[in-house]
């Protein structure tokens, strides 16, 4: 692995800045994660090598995205050169976060990352140089929604980083867009802090092509008050990972989720999730949907972890998996680590395949069974995407997923 | 708050099955090596092939780690601090009860065990053991008359060596896991049962595991053949001394269920918790595994874990034969310095298998408590389905309760269910039995009763009577 070789010898050569030097020192001591760790045991060891065997591009690709084109009504950024802040910082109340406070937050954030479960942070940010980082102040309520792309060239590996800070009583819509292009491999982190009665609308839609790889994470702070909904979608990515991580730091706030990962042909796609809360009044709704045909692999893991300071927190997960072949297979472990008594903490895990008395009753009436699946699968996938903000006017998610279902 | 001492208060019963019986005991050298696996054959005048099962297990031990994955947190074990064989000092071979040492018989009478047959009337047949033998088994005669074979394991070496060869280890197999290897090297004693093709068995058998020594460990192994349409209910109940050391306790329990056989296996767990500092207490580390080898086969756990320092515990059921079905229930208990890790596994391989879990975890105290369990759709278990529940009730703001549930399917055609909740005793609901008259004492055993009722409702009548009474004891003065 390329890769691993070079952060092993990478301490020789100048001009790193001083976060990469700071993960790479990290990661010199173990560049690999421990395969045996709950978070790395189901991963696809080929796929994972697969993955880092690609040389890093710090050249940036051509933006070249089958979705639509920039539009009046939204803010649309492509983190990397082309990024037009200055045209946003004049119109509207977004600012870029000078260097200085960008690397004081990151080197804040390192500071208490754990080396198995931030492993895929600390290589993104030991990979990427400055310019492909993107910093955002974002303030007042009045913001049209945003989009936001990152996307890979063929043949290499890409990193991305992106920093919201969302201040007090702000209020936006986000869609964050993740492009693989064939034979790449993109690492993607987030990091987003919501400051107190903020609220976001969050969607993150990963769309792969052939044989391509995502390492995606997601680190999300909330403090009092704030509203985090995420909504997400990660399809026809070779292996792909998307790893949430909210820390809800006072407690007293809301968060909602709402997820989607489809596997066909022999990817493997997997979600983990780690909802932190650390203050008492937490609320938490939790859905994660896969769909497993042909011989893929799903997995979804996701932890909830109430302290003896988190009373009354209201917090329920639920997975509902679909297993549509004989040589596809889902693994789903929804946890509960409780301290605290006066708590609503609950959750719900299943597996199966379509329903065949629902398939039955609409044959009855004259539907085709394939028209009664798209029916049924229609139903299963609109849950999730009518949740990804923006989306829904202008991005036709749904007949994507259906035309290739 | 509502009377939040007072139900602190109501968990902390002293542990009254704690006395030591002054009884003079054979034991060998402390430690584990090659040598000490031979003697303990060796004492046991086994056949060469069970001698080499052990040396076998003994080595692959030797090349294990102890796991670490578990949710515990407990001082190092050192192996070679241990006797790994101890027995009470009696005449070579017993011929009836009489010949027993009353004092042994005076153990069991003060732990409830009707181990004289004057207490016919409980119908219930017996296999007592004490430290590393077996030194009762009662209604021996009646069941032989029905082909059930009901024995110490040492005696079913002996007489029926050949159902051993076959069946010994093919449910658990040495290399298992480390607790597993190390019992397959030096288990001393146990329970053997064999129940004949399309016998019922015409009584509940019992076995009941009393740790005596301070310094020495368990290592029994429990072995029950149920062959074509039969069925058989087998209780096992557990109780040691109080001493302010770690006895080490690691058994195995293989169950084989062939066609149309139904194996019911109901466990009440109370070993010595250790005291409210943590000092002392039985170290749990169990492995029962069942095998549902035969068409429509059953095999149903049912268990009570209220004692242990620490329980590491997984009765699972590999579900081979079609139609099978698998079931556990359960009720794990903690306080104060408690921990747990238990839960099932159920492996569905063949077609039209069925399970359901049931899991009432209870955790008071600073104790912690997780429910770890695996159901696992293989690819030829079509049209197989699962249910779990597994439900949580904090009592006091410091103990912790886990839910850790592992699902993989790799079957379409099957179902998979799984529910946990957690809850604790509300105010409102105290206020209310209170307000009816319902003393608090009363009203939070009602409380814990009322959660765990579906799994008592599993357990034979006499155990849920014990079990409910063994909750409200030992959750006196936790609830707050």
């Amino acid at each position: 692995m390329e890769i691993i070789e070079k952060i092993k010898t990478n301490k020789s050569i100048d001009n790193l800045t001083e976060i990469q030097k700071i993960c790479l020192n990290k990661l010199q001591s173990s560049p690999l994660p421990n395969p045996k760790s709950e978070q790395w045991r189901l991963s696809n060891k080929s796929k994972f090598s697969n993955f880092l065997n690609y040389s890093v591009n710090e050249k940036d690709p051509i933006f070249d995205i089958p979705f639509p084109k920039t539009s009046q009504s939204t803010i649309r950024l492509v983190i990397g050169d082309n990024c037009q802040t200055n045209f946003i910082e004049e119109n509207f109340s977004i600012k870029q976060i000078s260097e200085d406070k960008l690397v004081k937050y990151i080197k804040e954030q390192i500071s208490y990352f754990d080396q198995n479960e931030n492993w895929s942070d600390l290589l993104n940010l030991s990979l990427n140089c400055t310019k492909n980082i993107l910093g955002l102040k974002i303030n007042g309520s009045e913001i049209p929604p945003i989009e936001i792309f990152s996307h890979a060239s063929s043949n290499s590996l890409n990193a991305k980083t992106l920093v919201i800070f969302l201040e007090k009583n702000c209020d936006i819509d986000l869609l964050q867009v993740n492009l693989g292009k064939d034979n790449s491999s993109l690492s993607q982190s987030t990091f987003l802090c919501l400051e107190e009665n903020s609220s976001i609308n969050h969607g993150v839609v990963s769309y792969g092509e052939n044989k391509s790889n995502l390492l995606n994470s997601l680190n999300v702070i909330q403090q009092n008050n704030s509203e985090y909904n995420l909504g997400s979608l990660h399809f026809k990515f070779n292996y792909a990972r998307f790893e949430i991580r909210i820390k809800q730091s006072k407690g007293n706030a809301k968060t909602n989720i709402k997820g989607m990962q489809i596997t066909k042909k022999d990817e493997q796609i997997s979600t983990f999730t780690k909802i932190d809360f650390h203050g008492p009044n937490g609320f938490l709704d939790q859905i994660n949907k896969s769909l497993a045909d042909d011989k893929s692999h799903a997995i979804f893991e996701g932890s909830i972890i109430v302290p003896k300071i988190a009373q009354k927190t209201d917090a329920s997960q639920l997975s509902r998996n679909l297993l549509l072949s004989n040589l596809a297979q889902i693994d789903t472990k929804p946890q509960l680590e409780i301290i605290a008594d006066d708590v609503k903490c609950k959750h719900g895990a299943t597996i199966s395949q379509l329903n065949e008395e629902e398939l039955f009753y609409m044959r009855t009436r004259g539907i085709t069974l394939t028209e009664a699946s798209k029916l049924q699968l229609s139903s299963y996938f609109q849950e999730i995407i009518s949740f990804i903000p923006v989306s829904q006017d202008r991005w036709d998610l749904l007949d994507k997923l259906l035309n290739e279902n | 708050m509502v009377n939040e001492n007072l139900v602190k208060d109501v968990v902390k019963e002293p542990y009254k099955y704690g006395f030591v019986t002054d009884i003079e005991t054979e034991k060998i050298a402390k430690g584990l090596n090659e040598d000490i696996v031979r003697l303990i054959s060796q004492k046991k005048e086994e056949p060469k092939f069970l001698l080499d099962f052990r040396l076998k297990a003994f080595k692959k031990w030797q090349k294990m780690k102890e796991p670490d994955w578990a949710a515990l947190g407990y001082k190092k074990i050192d192996y070679q601090d241990i006797i790994y064989y101890s027995a009470p000092k009696q005449k070579e071979k017993i011929s009836s009860l009489d010949e027993v040492d009353p004092k042994l018989l005076e153990t069991f009478d003060k732990l409830g065990i009707p181990l004289t047959e004057q207490k016919k009337l409980t119908n219930v047949a017996v296999d007592a053991v004490f430290d590393s033998v077996s030194i009762a088994t009662t209604f021996r005669e009646e069941l032989a008359e029905h082909g059930v074979i009901f024995c110490s394991i040492s005696e079913a070496v002996k007489n029926h060596s050949d159902l051993i060869e076959k069946y010994l280890g093919t449910v658990v197999p040495a290399s298992d896991n480390y607790f597993a290897a190390l019992n397959s090297a030096v288990f001393s004693d146990g329970s053997f049962v064999y129940i004949p093709k399309g016998v019922t068995c015409p009584m509940d058998l019992s076995s009941y595991f009393r740790i005596n020594s301070g310094d020495s460990g368990q290592f029994e192994r429990t072995l029950i053949i149920a062959e074509e349409s039969s069925s058989v209910s087998y209780l096992e109940g557990c109780t040691a001394p109080m001493f302010d050391t770690n006895t080490l306790h690691a058994a195995v329990v293989e169950l084989i269920a062939l066609d149309d056989a139904s194996i019911k296996y109901s466990t009440v767990q109370n070993w010595y918790a250790g005291d409210e500092e943590g000092i002392g207490g039985i170290f749990n580390f169990v492995t029962k595994r069942g095998k549902c080898l035969g068409k429509r086969s059953k095999i149903s756990w049912s268990q009570v874990e209220t004692g242990s320092a620490i329980t590491w515990k997984y009765p699972s059921c590999l579900l081979l034969g079609e139609e099978s079905v698998g079931e556990f229930y359960s009720v794990a208990l903690t306080n104060n310095l408690q921990q747990a890790d238990t839960g099932t596994k159920m492996i569905h391989i063949g077609p039209k298998t069925k399970s359901t879990i049931v899991s009432k975890g209870i955790s008071a105290g600073k104790s912690i408590n997780s429910y770890r369990g695996l159901v696992k759709m293989g690819t030829k278990a079509t049209g197989s389905r699962n249910y779990s529940q597994c439900d949580s009730m904090l009592i006091g703001d410091q103990a912790s309760a886990n839910t850790f549930p592992y699902i993989k399917s790799q079957q379409p055609n099957s179902e998979i269910e799984h529910e946990a909740s957690t809850c604790r005793i509300s105010e409102d609901q105290l206020f209310y039995l209170q307000s009816r008259g319902i003393e608090f004492e009363e009203a939070v055993s009602m409380m814990v009763s009322g959660f765990c009722r579906d799994v008592f409702n599993q357990l034979p009548m006499e155990f849920a009577a014990e079990a409910d009474k063994l909750l409200a004891l030992k959750l006196e003065g936790s609830v707050g």
